[in-house]
Protein backbone atom coordinates (compact mmCIF):
# COMPACT_ATOMS: atom_id res chain seq x y z
CA UNK A 1 0.00 0.00 0.00
CA UNK A 2 1.24 3.45 -0.93
CA UNK A 3 -1.26 5.95 0.21
CA UNK A 4 1.08 8.55 -0.69
CA UNK A 5 -0.14 8.73 -3.86
CA UNK A 6 -3.26 10.21 -3.10
CA UNK A 7 -1.23 12.98 -1.57
CA UNK A 8 1.09 13.22 -4.40
CA UNK A 9 -2.06 13.93 -6.99
CA UNK A 10 -4.58 15.28 -4.57
CA UNK A 11 -4.34 18.51 -6.15
CA UNK A 12 -5.24 17.30 -9.93
CA UNK A 13 -8.02 15.24 -8.46
CA UNK A 14 -9.88 17.50 -6.73
CA UNK A 15 -9.23 19.50 -9.45
CA UNK A 16 -11.89 17.30 -11.01
CA UNK A 17 -14.68 17.72 -8.50
CA UNK A 18 -15.24 21.15 -9.67
CA UNK A 19 -15.87 20.26 -13.04
CA UNK A 20 -18.27 17.45 -11.21
CA UNK A 21 -20.07 19.87 -8.81
CA UNK A 22 -20.37 22.59 -11.87
CA UNK A 23 -22.10 19.47 -14.09
CA UNK A 24 -24.10 18.58 -11.35
CA UNK A 25 -25.57 22.01 -10.11
CA UNK A 26 -26.44 22.59 -13.73
CA UNK A 27 -28.07 19.32 -14.40
CA UNK A 28 -29.92 19.68 -10.85
CA UNK A 29 -31.15 23.76 -11.82
CA UNK A 30 -31.55 22.81 -15.13
CA UNK A 31 -32.62 19.55 -15.11
CA UNK A 32 -36.13 20.69 -12.29
CA UNK A 33 -37.33 23.74 -14.59
CA UNK A 34 -37.38 21.31 -17.15
CA UNK A 35 -38.84 19.16 -15.38
CA UNK A 36 -41.63 21.66 -13.69
CA UNK A 37 -42.74 22.18 -17.08
CA UNK A 38 -42.90 18.33 -18.51
CA UNK A 39 -44.74 17.53 -15.12
CA UNK A 40 -47.23 20.09 -15.45
CA UNK A 41 -47.33 19.08 -18.95
CA UNK A 42 -48.38 15.89 -17.63
CA UNK A 43 -51.43 16.95 -16.04
CA UNK A 44 -52.44 19.17 -18.67
CA UNK A 45 -55.89 18.52 -20.02
CA UNK A 46 -55.10 19.48 -22.95
CA UNK A 47 -53.69 16.32 -24.91
CA UNK A 48 -51.48 18.43 -27.17
CA UNK A 49 -49.37 19.24 -24.38
CA UNK A 50 -50.06 16.10 -22.12
CA UNK A 51 -49.07 13.31 -25.30
CA UNK A 52 -46.05 15.02 -25.90
CA UNK A 53 -44.77 15.27 -22.12
CA UNK A 54 -45.80 11.57 -21.63
CA UNK A 55 -44.00 10.41 -24.52
CA UNK A 56 -40.56 12.42 -23.36
CA UNK A 57 -41.03 11.21 -19.17
CA UNK A 58 -41.61 7.52 -20.51
CA UNK A 59 -38.90 7.44 -23.55
CA UNK A 60 -36.59 9.19 -21.51
CA UNK A 61 -36.68 7.10 -18.44
CA UNK A 62 -36.54 3.57 -20.50
CA UNK A 63 -32.88 4.67 -21.63
CA UNK A 64 -29.75 4.38 -19.65
CA UNK A 65 -28.28 7.56 -18.87
CA UNK A 66 -24.60 6.41 -21.06
CA UNK A 67 -26.54 6.02 -24.15
CA UNK A 68 -28.21 9.47 -23.51
CA UNK A 69 -24.60 10.99 -23.33
CA UNK A 70 -23.37 8.76 -26.35
CA UNK A 71 -26.24 10.04 -28.25
CA UNK A 72 -25.50 13.68 -27.65
CA UNK A 73 -21.67 13.37 -27.66
CA UNK A 74 -22.20 11.41 -31.35
CA UNK A 75 -25.08 12.01 -33.16
CA UNK A 76 -25.98 16.44 -32.63
CA UNK A 77 -22.65 16.89 -34.51
CA UNK A 78 -23.86 14.76 -37.17
CA UNK A 79 -27.35 16.45 -36.96
CA UNK A 80 -26.39 19.87 -36.30
CA UNK A 81 -23.28 19.99 -38.64
CA UNK A 82 -20.86 21.61 -35.81
CA UNK A 83 -19.55 19.84 -32.44
CA UNK A 84 -20.88 20.40 -29.64
CA UNK A 85 -18.07 20.00 -27.09
CA UNK A 86 -17.60 16.96 -24.18
CA UNK A 87 -19.07 19.87 -21.24
CA UNK A 88 -21.69 21.26 -23.17
CA UNK A 89 -23.05 17.81 -24.97
CA UNK A 90 -22.77 16.22 -21.21
CA UNK A 91 -24.56 19.12 -19.84
CA UNK A 92 -27.27 18.87 -22.71
CA UNK A 93 -27.69 14.77 -22.14
CA UNK A 94 -27.73 15.08 -18.03
CA UNK A 95 -30.69 17.94 -18.29
CA UNK A 96 -32.69 16.39 -21.05
CA UNK A 97 -32.22 13.38 -19.10
CA UNK A 98 -33.21 14.15 -15.34
CA UNK A 99 -35.78 16.36 -16.37
CA UNK A 100 -37.74 13.15 -17.03
CA UNK A 101 -37.27 11.80 -13.43
CA UNK A 102 -37.79 15.26 -12.38
CA UNK A 103 -41.15 15.52 -13.93
CA UNK A 104 -42.42 12.72 -12.49
CA UNK A 105 -41.63 13.89 -8.91
CA UNK A 106 -43.27 17.15 -9.68
CA UNK A 107 -46.27 16.00 -10.98
CA UNK A 108 -46.59 13.78 -7.83
CA UNK A 109 -45.90 16.89 -5.91
CA UNK A 110 -48.05 18.94 -7.33
CA UNK A 111 -50.90 16.05 -7.29
CA UNK A 112 -50.69 16.25 -3.38
CA UNK A 113 -51.79 20.15 -3.11
CA UNK A 114 -55.10 19.90 -2.32
CA UNK A 115 -57.60 20.99 -5.45
CA UNK A 116 -59.00 23.54 -3.23
CA UNK A 117 -56.00 25.91 -3.85
CA UNK A 118 -56.09 25.79 -7.38
CA UNK A 119 -59.82 26.67 -7.14
CA UNK A 120 -59.29 29.51 -4.41
CA UNK A 121 -56.39 31.40 -6.80
CA UNK A 122 -58.05 31.17 -10.00
CA UNK A 123 -61.35 32.54 -7.87
CA UNK A 124 -59.14 35.97 -7.46
CA UNK A 125 -58.42 35.77 -11.15
CA UNK A 126 -55.27 34.56 -11.18
CA UNK A 127 -54.26 32.87 -14.56
CA UNK A 128 -52.73 29.59 -14.48
CA UNK A 129 -49.20 30.43 -14.96
CA UNK A 130 -49.88 32.52 -11.57
CA UNK A 131 -51.55 29.81 -9.57
CA UNK A 132 -48.67 27.33 -10.52
CA UNK A 133 -46.17 29.68 -9.59
CA UNK A 134 -47.62 31.65 -6.67
CA UNK A 135 -49.64 29.23 -5.14
CA UNK A 136 -49.34 25.47 -6.43
CA UNK A 137 -45.51 24.96 -6.71
CA UNK A 138 -44.50 26.72 -3.60
CA UNK A 139 -46.64 24.36 -1.54
CA UNK A 140 -45.58 20.90 -4.00
CA UNK A 141 -41.77 21.78 -3.84
CA UNK A 142 -42.17 21.37 -0.03
CA UNK A 143 -43.85 17.77 -0.47
CA UNK A 144 -40.80 17.12 -3.11
CA UNK A 145 -37.98 18.12 -0.71
CA UNK A 146 -36.99 14.27 0.00
CA UNK A 147 -37.76 13.03 -3.69
CA UNK A 148 -35.34 16.02 -4.84
CA UNK A 149 -32.82 15.19 -2.28
CA UNK A 150 -32.67 11.56 -2.95
CA UNK A 151 -32.80 12.71 -7.30
CA UNK A 152 -29.64 15.21 -6.42
CA UNK A 153 -27.35 12.52 -5.29
CA UNK A 154 -28.24 10.56 -7.55
CA UNK A 155 -27.32 13.09 -10.59
CA UNK A 156 -24.26 13.78 -8.25
CA UNK A 157 -23.42 10.12 -8.31
CA UNK A 158 -24.20 10.32 -12.24
CA UNK A 159 -21.97 12.53 -13.06
CA UNK A 160 -18.93 10.17 -13.07
CA UNK A 161 -20.63 8.45 -15.92
CA UNK A 162 -19.38 11.28 -18.20
CA UNK A 163 -16.15 9.97 -18.11
CA UNK A 164 -17.09 7.69 -21.27
CA UNK A 165 -17.02 11.15 -23.41
CA UNK A 166 -13.37 12.07 -21.58
CA UNK A 167 -14.87 14.79 -19.76
CA UNK A 168 -12.40 15.59 -16.98
CA UNK A 169 -14.19 15.27 -14.22
CA UNK A 170 -13.04 13.50 -10.41
CA UNK A 171 -13.45 9.49 -11.28
CA UNK A 172 -11.65 10.02 -14.70
CA UNK A 173 -8.92 12.03 -13.26
CA UNK A 174 -8.80 9.29 -9.99
CA UNK A 175 -8.65 6.99 -13.21
CA UNK A 176 -5.58 8.66 -15.15
CA UNK A 177 -3.47 8.95 -12.13
CA UNK A 178 -4.15 5.41 -11.94
CA UNK A 179 -3.40 4.54 -15.24
CA UNK A 180 0.13 6.27 -14.29
CA UNK A 181 0.61 5.45 -11.02
CA UNK A 182 -0.96 1.74 -11.05
CA UNK A 183 -2.47 2.29 -7.08
CA UNK A 184 -5.79 0.70 -8.03
CA UNK A 185 -6.85 -0.06 -4.55
CA UNK A 186 -5.39 3.38 -2.80
CA UNK A 187 -7.06 4.98 -5.89
CA UNK A 188 -10.62 3.94 -5.99
CA UNK A 189 -10.95 3.45 -1.96
CA UNK A 190 -10.09 7.36 -2.05
CA UNK A 191 -12.96 7.64 -4.62
CA UNK A 192 -15.25 6.37 -2.78
CA UNK A 193 -14.52 8.07 0.15
CA UNK A 194 -14.99 11.64 -1.12
CA UNK A 195 -18.64 10.24 -2.57
CA UNK A 196 -19.27 8.93 0.39
CA UNK A 197 -18.60 12.43 2.24
CA UNK A 198 -19.98 14.41 -0.24
CA UNK A 199 -23.11 12.94 -0.47
CA UNK A 200 -23.34 12.44 3.60
CA UNK A 201 -22.56 16.42 3.68
CA UNK A 202 -25.27 17.39 0.90
CA UNK A 203 -27.91 15.28 2.58
CA UNK A 204 -26.96 17.14 5.79
CA UNK A 205 -27.68 20.21 4.17
CA UNK A 206 -31.14 19.42 2.67
CA UNK A 207 -32.23 17.86 5.67
CA UNK A 208 -31.78 21.15 7.52
CA UNK A 209 -32.86 23.23 5.15
CA UNK A 210 -35.74 21.03 4.82
CA UNK A 211 -36.32 21.39 9.04
CA UNK A 212 -36.14 25.08 8.69
CA UNK A 213 -39.03 25.27 6.28
CA UNK A 214 -40.96 23.14 8.76
CA UNK A 215 -40.53 25.62 11.23
CA UNK A 216 -41.41 28.59 8.92
CA UNK A 217 -44.28 27.14 7.85
CA UNK A 218 -46.65 25.82 10.50
CA UNK B 1 -76.65 40.95 -12.10
CA UNK B 2 -76.19 37.26 -12.67
CA UNK B 3 -78.51 35.95 -15.17
CA UNK B 4 -78.32 31.87 -15.88
CA UNK B 5 -80.70 30.64 -18.75
CA UNK B 6 -81.12 26.55 -18.86
CA UNK B 7 -77.63 25.64 -17.50
CA UNK B 8 -76.55 22.36 -17.33
CA UNK B 9 -73.67 20.30 -15.91
CA UNK B 10 -73.05 16.58 -15.61
CA UNK B 11 -69.62 14.93 -15.01
CA UNK B 12 -71.31 11.93 -16.25
CA UNK B 13 -73.39 11.48 -19.20
CA UNK B 14 -77.00 10.41 -17.80
CA UNK B 15 -76.58 12.30 -14.52
CA UNK B 16 -77.25 15.79 -14.99
CA UNK B 17 -75.45 17.70 -11.35
CA UNK B 18 -77.24 20.72 -12.43
CA UNK B 19 -80.23 20.19 -14.45
CA UNK B 20 -81.46 23.18 -16.75
CA UNK B 21 -81.39 25.75 -14.45
CA UNK B 22 -82.66 29.30 -15.42
CA UNK B 23 -82.56 32.35 -12.82
CA UNK B 24 -81.39 35.98 -11.84
CA UNK B 25 -79.79 37.37 -9.10
CA UNK B 26 -80.46 40.86 -8.91
CA UNK B 27 -77.70 43.38 -7.67
CA UNK B 28 -77.32 44.18 -4.26
CA UNK B 29 -79.17 41.12 -3.30
CA UNK B 30 -78.86 38.18 -0.77
CA UNK B 31 -79.81 34.97 -1.91
CA UNK B 32 -79.62 31.82 0.10
CA UNK B 33 -79.15 28.49 -1.55
CA UNK B 34 -79.98 25.29 0.56
CA UNK B 35 -81.00 21.66 -0.18
CA UNK B 36 -79.47 18.07 0.80
CA UNK B 37 -75.94 16.65 0.41
CA UNK B 38 -75.18 16.05 -3.23
CA UNK B 39 -78.02 18.28 -4.95
CA UNK B 40 -75.00 20.36 -7.05
CA UNK B 41 -75.06 23.15 -5.19
CA UNK B 42 -71.40 23.65 -4.50
CA UNK B 43 -71.74 22.73 -8.68
CA UNK B 44 -73.83 25.16 -9.25
CA UNK B 45 -72.05 28.09 -7.69
CA UNK B 46 -68.24 26.95 -9.19
CA UNK B 47 -70.40 27.51 -12.77
CA UNK B 48 -71.03 30.85 -11.92
CA UNK B 49 -67.56 32.19 -11.89
CA UNK B 50 -66.27 29.66 -14.69
CA UNK B 51 -64.67 27.42 -11.92
CA UNK B 52 -66.48 24.41 -13.68
CA UNK B 53 -67.20 23.95 -17.46
CA UNK B 54 -70.77 23.72 -18.02
CA UNK B 55 -72.15 21.48 -21.21
CA UNK B 56 -75.16 23.34 -21.86
CA UNK B 57 -76.60 26.81 -21.09
CA UNK B 58 -75.58 30.21 -20.86
CA UNK B 59 -74.40 31.87 -17.45
CA UNK B 60 -74.24 35.92 -18.33
CA UNK B 61 -72.49 38.66 -15.81
CA UNK B 62 -74.04 42.00 -16.73
CA UNK B 63 -75.45 40.66 -20.23
CA UNK B 64 -72.06 38.78 -21.07
CA UNK B 65 -72.16 35.36 -21.47
CA UNK B 66 -68.96 33.42 -20.12
CA UNK B 67 -68.56 31.24 -23.07
CA UNK B 68 -68.48 33.65 -25.30
CA UNK B 69 -65.53 33.80 -27.41
CA UNK B 70 -64.35 37.59 -26.22
CA UNK B 71 -64.86 36.67 -22.60
CA UNK B 72 -61.97 36.90 -20.76
CA UNK B 73 -62.94 34.37 -17.97
CA UNK B 74 -59.90 35.37 -15.63
CA UNK B 75 -61.36 38.96 -15.54
CA UNK B 76 -64.98 37.25 -14.91
CA UNK B 77 -63.46 35.91 -11.82
CA UNK B 78 -61.14 38.78 -10.68
CA UNK B 79 -64.86 40.66 -10.25
CA UNK B 80 -66.56 37.84 -8.34
CA UNK B 81 -64.91 36.64 -5.33
CA UNK B 82 -66.04 33.26 -4.31
CA UNK B 83 -65.74 31.89 -0.21
CA UNK B 84 -65.02 28.12 0.30
CA UNK B 85 -65.98 25.98 2.52
CA UNK B 86 -62.44 24.97 4.09
CA UNK B 87 -61.04 28.80 3.45
CA UNK B 88 -58.55 27.63 0.98
CA UNK B 89 -56.02 30.49 2.16
CA UNK B 90 -52.78 29.83 0.83
CA UNK B 91 -51.00 27.93 3.83
CA UNK B 92 -47.22 29.40 2.70
CA UNK B 93 -47.94 32.99 3.14
CA UNK B 94 -48.65 35.35 5.85
CA UNK B 95 -52.10 36.42 5.87
CA UNK B 96 -51.38 39.74 4.27
CA UNK B 97 -49.70 38.03 1.27
CA UNK B 98 -52.75 35.67 0.94
CA UNK B 99 -54.87 38.99 0.30
CA UNK B 100 -52.22 40.96 -1.34
CA UNK B 101 -51.28 38.72 -4.06
CA UNK B 102 -54.66 38.86 -6.80
CA UNK B 103 -54.53 42.38 -6.52
CA UNK B 104 -50.93 43.23 -7.39
CA UNK B 105 -50.73 40.42 -9.99
CA UNK B 106 -54.04 40.75 -11.29
CA UNK B 107 -55.12 44.06 -10.90
CA UNK B 108 -51.50 45.55 -11.46
CA UNK B 109 -51.52 47.22 -7.60
CA UNK B 110 -48.64 48.58 -5.96
CA UNK B 111 -47.49 46.77 -2.60
CA UNK B 112 -47.85 50.15 -0.81
CA UNK B 113 -51.73 50.04 -2.12
CA UNK B 114 -52.20 46.65 -1.43
CA UNK B 115 -51.07 46.50 1.91
CA UNK B 116 -52.85 49.54 2.88
CA UNK B 117 -56.29 47.88 1.09
CA UNK B 118 -55.56 44.82 2.76
CA UNK B 119 -55.03 46.45 6.38
CA UNK B 120 -58.19 48.12 5.90
CA UNK B 121 -60.17 45.18 5.29
CA UNK B 122 -58.40 43.23 7.95
CA UNK B 123 -59.67 45.99 10.39
CA UNK B 124 -63.12 45.75 8.68
CA UNK B 125 -63.36 42.15 9.67
CA UNK B 126 -61.78 42.76 12.78
CA UNK B 127 -58.06 40.70 13.09
CA UNK B 128 -55.66 43.51 11.70
CA UNK B 129 -53.18 42.17 14.50
CA UNK B 130 -52.90 39.02 12.41
CA UNK B 131 -51.70 40.47 9.30
CA UNK B 132 -48.08 38.77 9.65
CA UNK B 133 -49.10 35.20 10.79
CA UNK B 134 -49.85 32.46 9.00
CA UNK B 135 -53.43 30.60 8.27
CA UNK B 136 -51.90 27.88 10.13
CA UNK B 137 -51.63 30.05 13.00
CA UNK B 138 -55.25 31.06 13.30
CA UNK B 139 -58.53 30.05 14.58
CA UNK B 140 -61.07 28.36 11.68
CA UNK B 141 -63.53 31.67 12.14
CA UNK B 142 -60.47 34.05 11.99
CA UNK B 143 -58.94 31.93 8.59
CA UNK B 144 -62.35 32.44 6.95
CA UNK B 145 -62.23 36.43 7.61
CA UNK B 146 -58.98 36.38 6.29
CA UNK B 147 -60.25 34.69 3.01
CA UNK B 148 -63.53 37.10 2.80
CA UNK B 149 -60.90 39.53 3.08
CA UNK B 150 -58.89 38.19 0.30
CA UNK B 151 -61.70 38.15 -1.86
CA UNK B 152 -63.01 41.69 -1.04
CA UNK B 153 -59.39 43.00 -1.82
CA UNK B 154 -60.06 42.37 -5.53
CA UNK B 155 -63.18 45.18 -5.48
CA UNK B 156 -65.71 42.22 -6.45
CA UNK B 157 -69.11 42.68 -7.72
CA UNK B 158 -70.35 39.86 -6.24
CA UNK B 159 -69.89 36.89 -3.96
CA UNK B 160 -70.16 33.28 -3.64
CA UNK B 161 -70.25 31.74 -0.47
CA UNK B 162 -70.02 27.99 -0.67
CA UNK B 163 -70.91 26.47 2.82
CA UNK B 164 -68.47 29.20 4.89
CA UNK B 165 -69.40 28.46 8.41
CA UNK B 166 -69.77 24.66 8.03
CA UNK B 167 -66.34 23.92 9.17
CA UNK B 168 -66.41 26.21 11.92
CA UNK B 169 -66.76 25.17 15.78
CA UNK B 170 -70.04 27.00 16.62
CA UNK B 171 -68.70 29.69 18.78
CA UNK B 172 -66.64 31.00 15.85
CA UNK B 173 -69.96 30.51 13.55
CA UNK B 174 -71.34 33.98 14.55
CA UNK B 175 -67.84 35.78 13.50
CA UNK B 176 -67.84 35.11 10.65
CA UNK B 177 -71.98 35.48 9.72
CA UNK B 178 -71.65 39.11 11.58
CA UNK B 179 -68.78 40.02 8.93
CA UNK B 180 -71.44 38.39 5.89
CA UNK B 181 -74.28 40.43 7.15
CA UNK B 182 -72.48 43.35 7.42
CA UNK B 183 -71.68 42.94 3.81
CA UNK B 184 -75.26 42.49 2.69
CA UNK B 185 -76.07 45.83 4.68
CA UNK B 186 -73.21 47.71 2.37
CA UNK B 187 -75.08 46.19 -0.46
CA UNK B 188 -73.37 43.01 -1.94
CA UNK B 189 -74.62 41.36 -4.29
CA UNK B 190 -74.36 37.62 -2.22
CA UNK B 191 -75.29 34.26 -3.29
CA UNK B 192 -74.68 32.10 0.05
CA UNK B 193 -74.77 28.41 -0.01
CA UNK B 194 -75.67 27.37 3.47
CA UNK B 195 -77.54 25.47 6.10
CA UNK B 196 -77.42 28.66 8.73
CA UNK B 197 -81.33 29.10 8.83
CA UNK B 198 -81.20 31.53 11.05
CA UNK B 199 -79.00 33.76 8.35
CA UNK B 200 -81.32 32.83 5.63
CA UNK B 201 -84.29 33.99 8.14
CA UNK B 202 -82.88 37.38 9.32
CA UNK B 203 -80.55 38.55 6.06
CA UNK B 204 -81.25 36.92 3.25
CA UNK B 205 -83.91 38.50 0.16
CA UNK B 206 -84.76 35.35 -1.08
CA UNK B 207 -84.26 31.61 -0.13
CA UNK B 208 -83.67 28.83 -2.96
CA UNK B 209 -84.41 24.80 -2.05
CA UNK B 210 -82.02 23.26 -4.29
CA UNK B 211 -83.01 19.40 -5.21
CA UNK B 212 -81.09 17.02 -7.49
CA UNK B 213 -79.59 19.49 -9.31
CA UNK B 214 -82.81 21.44 -9.89
CA UNK B 215 -84.45 24.68 -8.19
CA UNK B 216 -87.52 23.71 -6.69
CA UNK B 217 -88.39 26.63 -5.14
CA UNK B 218 -87.35 30.48 -4.67
CA UNK B 219 -89.51 32.76 -2.44
CA UNK B 220 -88.57 35.65 -0.43
CA UNK B 221 -87.44 34.24 2.52
CA UNK B 222 -90.69 35.01 4.86
CA UNK B 223 -92.38 33.12 2.46
CA UNK B 224 -89.99 30.39 2.12
CA UNK B 225 -89.88 29.82 5.96
CA UNK B 226 -93.58 29.99 6.46
CA UNK B 227 -95.82 29.12 3.38
CA UNK B 228 -92.84 26.81 1.49
CA UNK B 229 -95.21 25.04 -0.94
CA UNK B 230 -92.95 21.86 -1.90
CA UNK B 231 -93.43 18.74 -0.43
CA UNK B 232 -89.53 18.45 -0.84
CA UNK B 233 -89.02 21.79 0.62
CA UNK B 234 -91.50 21.25 3.61
CA UNK B 235 -89.73 17.97 4.41
CA UNK B 236 -86.03 19.54 4.48
CA UNK B 237 -87.14 22.67 6.40
CA UNK B 238 -88.42 20.08 9.03
CA UNK B 239 -85.62 17.79 9.33
CA UNK B 240 -83.19 21.01 9.63
CA UNK B 241 -84.98 23.27 11.77
CA UNK B 242 -86.14 20.26 13.72
N1 LIG C 1 -65.44 16.74 -9.68
C1 LIG C 1 -66.48 15.86 -9.65
N2 LIG C 1 -66.43 14.74 -10.39
C2 LIG C 1 -67.46 13.85 -10.38
N3 LIG C 1 -68.59 14.01 -9.66
C3 LIG C 1 -68.70 15.10 -8.90
C4 LIG C 1 -67.65 16.08 -8.85
N4 LIG C 1 -68.05 17.08 -8.01
C5 LIG C 1 -69.26 16.72 -7.56
N5 LIG C 1 -69.67 15.55 -8.09
C6 LIG C 1 -70.98 14.90 -7.84
O1 LIG C 1 -71.98 15.80 -8.21
C7 LIG C 1 -73.04 15.77 -7.30
C8 LIG C 1 -73.31 17.14 -6.75
O2 LIG C 1 -72.19 17.55 -5.98
P1 LIG C 1 -72.09 18.97 -5.27
O3 LIG C 1 -70.82 19.00 -4.54
O4 LIG C 1 -72.34 20.03 -6.28
O5 LIG C 1 -73.32 18.90 -4.26
P2 LIG C 1 -73.63 19.80 -3.00
O6 LIG C 1 -75.06 20.14 -3.09
O7 LIG C 1 -72.67 20.92 -2.92
O8 LIG C 1 -73.42 18.82 -1.79
P3 LIG C 1 -72.81 19.09 -0.35
O9 LIG C 1 -73.94 19.66 0.49
O10 LIG C 1 -72.41 17.73 0.12
O11 LIG C 1 -71.66 20.03 -0.49
C9 LIG C 1 -72.69 14.75 -6.24
O12 LIG C 1 -73.33 13.54 -6.56
C10 LIG C 1 -71.19 14.60 -6.37
O13 LIG C 1 -70.80 13.29 -6.05
MG1 LIG D 1 -71.13 21.48 -1.57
Amino acid sequence: MDWQVILRNLEFMVGGLALTAQLAAIALTGGLLWGILLGLGRLSRSPWIYYPATLYVHFFRSQPLILVIFWFYFLVPVITGKPLGTFVSTVIAFVTFEAAYFAEIVRAGVQSVPKGQVAAGYSCGLRYHQVQLYVILPQALRSMLPALTTQAVVIFQDTSLAYVIGLREFLRRVNLVDTREARSIELYCFAAFVYLVLCLLGSRVAHRFERRREVALP
Amino acid sequence: MIEIRNLSLWYRRGHKVVDDVSTVFPNGRTIVICGPSGSGKSSFLRCINGLERFQEGEVLIDGKSLRARETDIHQVRARIGMVFQHFELYPHMTVLDNITLAPRKVLKQSAKDAVDRAMQLLTRVGIPENAAKFPGELSGGQQQRVAIARSLAMEPQAMLFDEPTSALDPEMIKEVLEVMIDLAGRGMTMVVVTHEMGFAREVADEVIFMDHGRFLERKSSTDFFERPDHPRTREFLSRILR
